[in-house]
């Protein structure tokens, strides 16, 4: 597959902090991404690195194989979404999608007019007037419809209502079953986009510590729950990332997967395996990286 | 809707193959296109076209060039075949431990089934009353 | 800036930005029409009530160019965030807008120009009252009344731009060094003309440059700031 977005050792510093670290990922063609970290874990940071509006402090970025800064052949042909957009004073939203059909080559003007009747937007109200969510709707319809090689959206729903977002995920599926292209979405409402995504980035605090398919994702960890003295010997040596108690009754969320006959052995012993979603597996890989240093294992004390 | 637990895709196929098996899909029709599916269940086409490549490779979908996926002819009898097959494993053994669990014998288990299985319920494939 | 190998595809992005500047009308024109409009008629209503004989001066017409200062630090405070969000590159933004400024100025100025004339003709609309036909800036003709305004409103949107651009790079207190310093130079060149005792041949040498004169050498000034307005600009985030 071929790589549209090359990033190698990228660090972003600013005075006290260390918003990225040395970060290497690659994005391929076509393909979504889901984005997820926390707050400030550096998922802005590192896309409005990508789209070369803010600098990098060393490291390299290359978009279709070039440096994307001042490269108006490599920004034509992308779009970044932010969560809060500034617009000129006094614009409406008419004005700004007239704006963004001047400059996105592909952008669909009938596919942008249909949007803006399914999110409601007033087109001759002032921006600045609008409320979150007509403004989310604004920056939605722009990245939707401008039909980039490569668009970013940065939690573009904010102030959306779950109607509103579940508007956005259809017409953003329907439109790239059309039209294929590259789709980076951070989203810290991981859940919702679990099923939207076929690969996953997850940052914590500037570093990638998730980089695969959600598929292969999801089969990093379970859970199990039962008596807490049986789960202990169950899994005695692995690594677990989650622990929750009632009583004698615990949940244990465990790196890795059972083989069928570790499952019937867990069945005959009383314990329920339940798979764990997206969120609780970052949720809780993020956590546990909180707690601990990447390099320890909590082994489970026999 | 979607569980969690086996991969997306495979859940996607499973879906497929149940309606193949219920008779909703026969056999020589187009089944639903990758989009068709991504669209109604929310998922991202390329989920949705792993499910059916899976079909493919188990020859329960064939693709016919320039029009789309259509369900092979002898794709029921092979699902029933594969169902029937795992049966044991997927309801048998899970239902003989919970039965035991509770203190339940096979013996016992047996004589229950025959109970309740005795309520008239039409077959899907024979018609016979069982 | 590299050299003009653009592909025509370029060249056409930076006039969109020109078109974006007039997506929305009221800035770049309608705002410092009115502006001008409205000063205008006040100083008409006001030469009409004072009761000299002679002709009077205004000095209204300079009301639209301290707004459109105000638009040159808009430019950089609100228009430059949305460049970015349209995928534009810096350069493509700093050209376009500059040329959108340029187009505002040559309005502005020949509006300007339009109403001296007709001052002129009607002896000050009758009430010998004079806001754009002010004597010391047609000297040399209409023409240099022209380039005089445009200099000027060129001047002053500059200004706004580039004290905006230091303060989207580095800042307030940036921003409040650098005009604070300047104007400390200002005082520090007033100091040492009264030091010297050189006010007289200050004031000759002012009069004798005339509003063309000082205009042209206002160009200089311009191109200094549009050139650290660029290189700022390189490097900073919206």
């Amino acid at each position: 597959m071929t790589a549209v977005i090359e990033v190698r050792d990228l660090t972003k510093r600013y005075k006290d902090t260390l918003a990225l670290d040395a970060v290497s990922f690659d994005v391929e063609k076509d393909t979504i991404y889901g984005f997820l970290g926390r707050n400030g874990a550096g998922k802005t940071t590192a896309m409005s690195i990508l789209t070369a509006q803010n600098f990098a402090t060393s490291g390299s970025v290359r978009v279709f194989g070039e440096h994307p800064y001042e490269n108006a052949r490599v920004l034509s042909r992308i779009c970044f979404v932010r969560e809060s957009q500034k617009y000129p004073d006094d614009a409406t939203a008419r004005h700004a999608l007239a704006a963004a059909r001047l400059f996105f080559p592909h952008w669909d003007q009938d596919l942008a007019e249909r949007l803006v009747d399914e999110f409601q937007l007033p087109m001759r109200t002032r921006i600045k007037k609008l409320s979150r969510g007509q403004l989310s709707a604004v920056g939605v319809i722009i990245g939707l419809a401008s039909r980039a090689e490569i668009t970013f959206f940065d939690e573009p729903y904010l102030g959306l209502d779950a109607v509103a977002r579940q508007i956005f995920y259809d017409r953003l599926l329907a439109d790239y079953a059309e039209h294929p292209r590259t789709i980076l979405l951070s989203s810290h409402l991981i859940d919702e986009v679990a099923n939207l995504v076929e690969r996953v980035l997850v940052i914590d605090r500037g570093r990638i510590i998730m980089d695969e398919t959600t598929e292969d994702a999801l089969q990093k960890a379970t859970n199990l729950v039962g008596d807490a003295a049986a789960i202990d010997a169950f899994l005695r040596g692995r690594e677990v990332i989650h622990r929750e108690s009632l009583g004698r009754v615990s949940s244990v969320t465990f790196v890795g997967g059972l083989t069928a006959a570790e499952r019937g052995e867990a069945s005959a012993a009383g314990l329920e395996l339940a798979p764990v979603s997206l969120q609780q597996l970052i949720v809780r890989s993020t956590q546990h990286a909180t707690h601990a240093p990447a390099s320890e294992k909590e082994e489970v004390a026999s | 809707m979607i569980e969690e637990g086996k991969p997306l895709f495979v859940q996607i196929a499973e879906r497929i193959e149940d309606s193949i098996v219920d008779g909703s899909l026969p056999e020589r029709d187009q089944a639903p296109s990758t989009n068709e599916l991504a669209a109604f269940y929310r998922i991202n086409p390329a989920t949705a076209a792993k499910g059916v490549a899976m079909l493919v490779d188990k020859s329960v979908l064939e693709k016919r060039r320039g029009i789309g996926m259509f369900v092979s002819d002898g794709a029921r009898e092979l699902l029933l075949r594969e169902r029937r097959d795992a049966f044991a494993d997927r309801y048998i053994t899970p239902l003989i431990d919970e039965a035991r669990r509770i203190g339940l014998s096979p013996t016992d288990l047996a004589a229950l089934v025959r109970e309740h299985g005795s309520t008239p319920q039409a077959s899907p494939d024979t018609g016979r009353q069982s | 800036m590299s050299a003009v190998a653009s592909s025509p595809q370029r060249h056409n992005r930076i006039l969109n930005v020109v078109r974006l500047q007039f997506i929305n009308k009221v800035t770049y024109i309608w705002m410092p029409l009115l502006v001008l409009g409205a000063s205008w008629v006040i100083s008409i209503l006001i030469f009409a009530m004072i009761p000299l004989d002679g002709p009077k001066y205004g000095g209204g017409a300079q009301a639209p160019l301290w707004a459109f200062m105000a638009v040159g630090i808009q430019a950089m405070t609100m228009s430059f965030p949305f460049s970015q969000a349209m995928s534009l590159t810096r350069r493509e933004f700093y050209l376009g807008t500059l040329a959108a400024a340029s187009v505002t100025g040559v309005m502005l100025s020949t509006v300007f120009v339009v109403i001296g004339l007709i001052e002129k003709a009607t002896d000050g609309f009758g009430v010998n009252g004079y806001f754009a036909y002010l004597p010391a800036v047609w000297a040399s003709g209409w023409w240099a009344a022209w380039i005089t305004y445009f200099v000027i409103t060129m001047f002053l949107f500059v200004i706004g731009f580039w004290s905006a651009t230091i303060f989207k790079r580095w800042g307030t207190l940036a921003v409040t060094l650098v005009l604070t310093g300047l104007g400390l130079i200002l005082v520090g060149v007033v100091f040492l003309i009264t030091r010297l005792e050189a006010w007289p041949a200050t004031w000759t040498w002012l009069v004798e440059t005339g509003p063309l004169g000082l205009a042209l050498w206002a160009v200089p000034a311009i191109a200094l700031m549009a050139l650290g307005s660029y290189v700022t600009l390189r490097r900073a985030v919206a």
